[in-house]
Formats: C-alpha cells, sequence, structure tokens
C-alpha cells in the first residue's frame, strides 16, 4: 500500500485493464503525448453515498510520484518530465494489472516475502520490486516471467528458463552484478564469524489481517528468516546486520512477551484454582454448620422426649 | 417433677436469637455484595460474570455426602416433632382422664 495519500483509507485502483488497454500507451508513446492519460486515484468507499472528489496521478507532486515509482521497482531518475514518469507508473500498474496472480505469488514464494496470502496484486507487486536476488533456482517459469516483467524485461511467454534467467543477468548490469558478488562475498564471510547455518524451512504466507495482533510474531513465524549472508548481499553490509539485529531483537522480545504471557496465565489460573477451592470450602462451612445444628436439635428433640415420656408414665401426677 | 419442655425451649431459644442474628447478618452481607456487584464499571461487570460462572462451575458431587446427611437428620427431626405433639397429646388426654378415674 503506498504511503502517499494522507488519508490511510485512500487507495489507488486501476483502471479496467479491458476498457483502459486501448488508451493506455506505451513508454515511448507517452513521451511524445504532451498529456497522458490521466490515472484516476480513486478513494476507498467509507461508507455508502460519500465519496471524496478523486485524485489523480498527475496532480501528486514530483516527490511523490517518484517515491511510488520507486516502489512499483522503476527508477524515477530515468523519467526527466513528470509527465513521463506519471505515464511509466501508468504503464507499470498496467503491465501489473495484466500479470498473473499466482506467478506473482510465485515470485513472494521464492524471494521469502512477507505478504498475506489473500493481498492485492499491487501490493504482491510492491514486494516482488524488493527483492534483488539473482538466485533463480526453484522460482517457476510462470514466476520467472512476472519476475523479468517486473524487472522491466521485454520477455515472451514461450521464452525458456535460460533465456529468461540470461536476461535478467544482462539487465542486472556490470556494475550492481559486481557489487552484488562483493556484498555476498562480504555476507559470507560474516556468516562464516558468526558461526551462521543455512537451515532453511518451508515458506508460509503471513496470516490475514485481524488473525493475529503482534505483526512482529506473525512475520517471525510467517516465513523462514533468511540467512546473514542474504541480508548482506541484498541490503549491504551495515543494512544486513541491522536487519539481523532487528529480527533477533524482535524475536528476543516475542520470546520475552510469551514469557510474560504464559506466567500472566499461570498466575491467573492460580488465582482460579484459589478461588474454587475458596468456594467449596465456604460451602462445606456452611453444609457442617447446618448438621452440627440438626444434631444438636436432634439431641435436644431426643432428650426432651424421654423427659416428657418419664414425666408422663413414671412419674404420674 | 418440674414441668419443662426442653424441646420447646430449645427451638424457641434458636428460632429467636440463631436464626434472627444469622438472618440479618446473611441479609448484610447480601445487600453489600448486591450493591458492590450491581455497580456499572467494567472490571465490576467482568468480575459479575466470573462470579456467575464460578457459581455454575460449582459440582453438587463435592457435597452430596454431607447434603444427604443433612437432609436425613431433617427426616429425623420432623419425625421427632411429630413424637412430640404425639406424647402431648398422651398427656392431655391422661390429665383430662384422671380426675375421673380418681373419683371413682
Amino acid at each position: 500500500m503506498s504511503r502517499l495519500t494522507s488519508d490511510p483509507t485512500e487507495q489507488k485502483l486501476l483502471p479496467d485493464v479491458g476498457s483502459a488497454s486501448g488508451a493506455a500507451a506505451t513508454s515511448a508513446d507517452a513521451l511524445a503525448t504532451p498529456a497522458p492519460e490521466p490515472v484516476v486515484v480513486a478513494p476507498r468507499p467509507v461508507s455508502p453515498g460519500v465519496l471524496p472528489p478523486p485524485r489523480q496521478l498527475s496532480e501528486l507532486p514530483r516527490d511523490e510520484l517518484e517515491h511510488l515509482a520507486d516502489e512499483y521497482g522503476l527508477d524515477p531518475t530515468r523519467y526527466p518530465t513528470r509527465q513521463a514518469l506519471v505515464a511509466a507508473l501508468h504503464d507499470r500498474r498496467q503491465m501489473i494489472a495484466s500479470l498473473d496472480r499466482d506467478a506473482l505469488l510465485d515470485v513472494i514464494r521464492w524471494g521469502r516475502r512477507p505478504v498475506t496470502a489473500g493481498a492485492g496484486k499491487e501490493q504482491i507487486a510492491q514486494e516482488i520490486a524488493r527483492i534483488r536476488s539473482m538466485r533463480f533456482s526453484g522460482l517457476s517459469h510462470r514466476g520467472l516471467l512476472a519476475l523479468a516483467k517486473m524487472r522491466g524485461i521485454d520477455a515472451r511467454e514461450d521464452d525458456p528458463v535460460p533465456v529468461l534467467i540470461r536476461k535478467l543477468k544482462k539487465k542486472e548490469g556490470f556494475f550492481s552484478r559486481i557489487n552484488r558478488k562483493r556484498r555476498a562475498l562480504l555476507g559470507s564471510l560474516v556468516a562464516r564469524a558468526v558461526g551462521e547455518s543455512g537451515a532453511s524451512a518451508e515458506y508460509q504466507f503471513l496470516p490475514p489481517d485481524g488473525a493475529d495482533v503482534s505483526s512482529g510474531a506473525s512475520a517471525a513465524t510467517g516465513k523462514r528468516p533468511p540467512t546473514i549472508k542474504e541480508d548482506i548481499e541484498e541490503s549491504g553490509l551495515f543494512g544486513g546486520i541491522t536487519n539481523r539485529i532487528k529480527k533477533t531483537a524482535d524475536a528476543y522480545l516475542n520470546q520475552k512477551l510469551d514469557e510474560v504471557e504464559a506466567r500472566i496465565d499461570r498466575k491467573l489460573d492460580e488465582i482460579d484454582r484459589r478461588l474454587a477451592e475458596w468456594r467449596d470450602k465456604e460451602i462445606a462451612n456452611r453444609l457442617k454448620i447446618l448438621k452440627i445444628t440438626l444434631w444438636v436439635s436432634l439431641i435436644v428433640g431426643v432428650f426432651s422426649l424421654l423427659y416428657s415420656y418419664i414425666k408422663i408414665y413414671l412419674v404420674p401426677h | 417433677m418440674p414441668d419443662i419442655d426442653f424441646f420447646n425451649f430449645f427451638r424457641w431459644t434458636l428460632a429467636m436469637v440463631v436464626t434472627v442474628y444469622a438472618t440479618l447478618i446473611t441479609l448484610q452481607s447480601l445487600w453489600g455484595w448486591y450493591v458492590w456487584l450491581a455497580g456499572s464499571d467494567k472490571y465490576v461487570g467482568l468480575l459479575r460474570r466470573y462470579l456467575v460462572v464460578h457459581g455454575l462451575r460449582l459440582r453438587f458431587r463435592t457435597f452430596w455426602g454431607d447434603v444427604l446427611i443433612c437432609g436425613l437428620l431433617s427426616v429425623a427431626f420432623l419425625i421427632l416433632l411429630r413424637a412430640h405433639a404425639l406424647i402431648h397429646d398422651i398427656e392431655a388426654k391422661l390429665n383430662y382422664v384422671a380426675p375421673h378415674v380418681r373419683s371413682h
């Protein structure tokens, strides 16, 4: 979800793919066109009948457009004018809408990004845009195709996997590759220094919103934590180590919170048990008092009966 | 022999002292609990429901022995009461018949 809108209930909606396909221009066309087709940014209906006026991409300031482009995996520096950036964003959203959702989920599984199973295409695409990994093992063909398109590669449906991988590697560029290799080397050095093992677990989607309020715990349990080597390879030395420290701190906090919760549960159980004991003891005491009263009444009754008998039959007037 | 009915005396003492005292104390305590638990505070409501749940969780089997004994003692108490009524009736009849027997 974009953070550009000030109202958290607002959501940018894609125009209808079918109807917009004719109007959608390519980037080159858009550059040539002075006023590209405006993309309507419609708000999410908060209540029926109350709809704020629609916002358009072209109305957004340049910095917000750049941020949005960055979230969609576009390089905003490649677009010198606002119109070109808006057109590129429009094209990118059209392209995302045309992608197969299952293919996008394949990429998410492969990249181990924290996404709910019911997430929308745009949200999934934004997560995919953050994936920088170049290790494509385990990624399906359709996922590879979707990833290639997300990275701005002109990939076709019938392109075999080796061709797609070659195109992706070609797209990465020489310096980026060198930097990635350098980070991977650094990551493996750090991983060896801290003695981390590369054990992995099966990927799981995050639980849906509302199923678990502790997002940290969800994220911790929802996916296999990447190794420090992968962290450093993807985010650099400091970024990787910061991520790792953050995750370790999160895990520690979650563990402590669980312990505190378990302790509170134990205390509550203890209180409950003691209250039940106290209740039973009180009732037993009341019954005991009643029993004693009845016994004394009976004894006095028997004694009184004997006294009356003696008085009537043995000692008559 | 002095004409004393111990059972009557005991019963009246018990009724006048113990029952009145116990009833007053119990009513006072119940009223205090009612006023406290009738509050509209969130936590008082929570406690109210908790007490209801505790009451529902009470098991008869825990006290069934004592309850049975109390029931049997109550039955014995009623039988004794009936025996007293009979013996007092006999006494009244004897007192009525005695002067006639003496005169004959």
